[in-house]
């Protein structure tokens, strides 16, 4: 079983499509799964911004969200989004946790696949 | 002994692959899943699928048309 890491720094589909296809098909092997969004990133976390994502020939973007937290993969905004975007806590969709940027090193150290986007 | 199917046609990958992961905790062991796929990457994602998870794929057959029919048995 590996263990996938992936960082998130954009809003722009091209960064937020390839995180949740490649995280829900590692999750779907039985991987274990954990998404970083950086502050340039979170906002893609906020209530509603998934739903209306959307690209030609892609799949349906919520439906794999919800596939990796159906399959226990972890959605991490880092804390330091609050300040640089002017969000709130409760401003981001359900299953997601705001953590620093320590406890998701920490958390990460022993991942055997990473990427970002 | 049970069969159950499910109709991925339409999906894009990953998606067909995401529902068979997510069906796969209700299934019993001898159980068998038939699933219908017309995503181009299904055959290689299916066969990927049940190697990594110690299942069987029984077939997995080209309909014609782009689509697929496969068979796993939990």
């Amino acid at each position: 079983m590996a263990k996938v890491a992936i960082t998130v720094n954009g809003t722009e589909p091209k960064n937020v499509f390839p995180p949740f296809i490649l995280g829900s098909s590692a999750v779907s092997l039985g991987d274990e799964v954990v998404i970083f969004f950086c502050p340039g990133g979170a906002p893609a976390m906020v209530k509603g911004v998934i739903e209306k994502m959307e690209g030609k020939g892609l799949p349906n973007l919520l439906a794999l969200v919800e596939g990796v937290r159906a399959l226990g993969g972890k959605i991490y905004v880092c804390e330091l989004a609050l300040g640089a975007k002017d969000l709130k806590k409760e401003d981001f969709r359900d299953g997601v946790e705001i953590i620093g940027a320590t406890t998701f090193i920490d958390e990460i150290k022993d991942a055997t696949i990473t990427f970002s986007f | 002994m049970a069969t159950k199917t499910l109709d991925t046609l339409g999906l894009k990958c990953p998606q067909p692959i995401l529902k068979v992961a997510t069906l796969a905790p209700q299934m019993q062991p001898g159980d068998i899943l038939e699933v219908a796929a017309d995503c181009e990457s299904f055959p290689k994602d299916i066969k990927a699928w049940a190697t990594r998870t110690g299942k069987t794929l029984l077939f997995c057959t080209d309909e014609g048309g782009g689509k697929y029919k496969a068979q796993i048995q939990f």
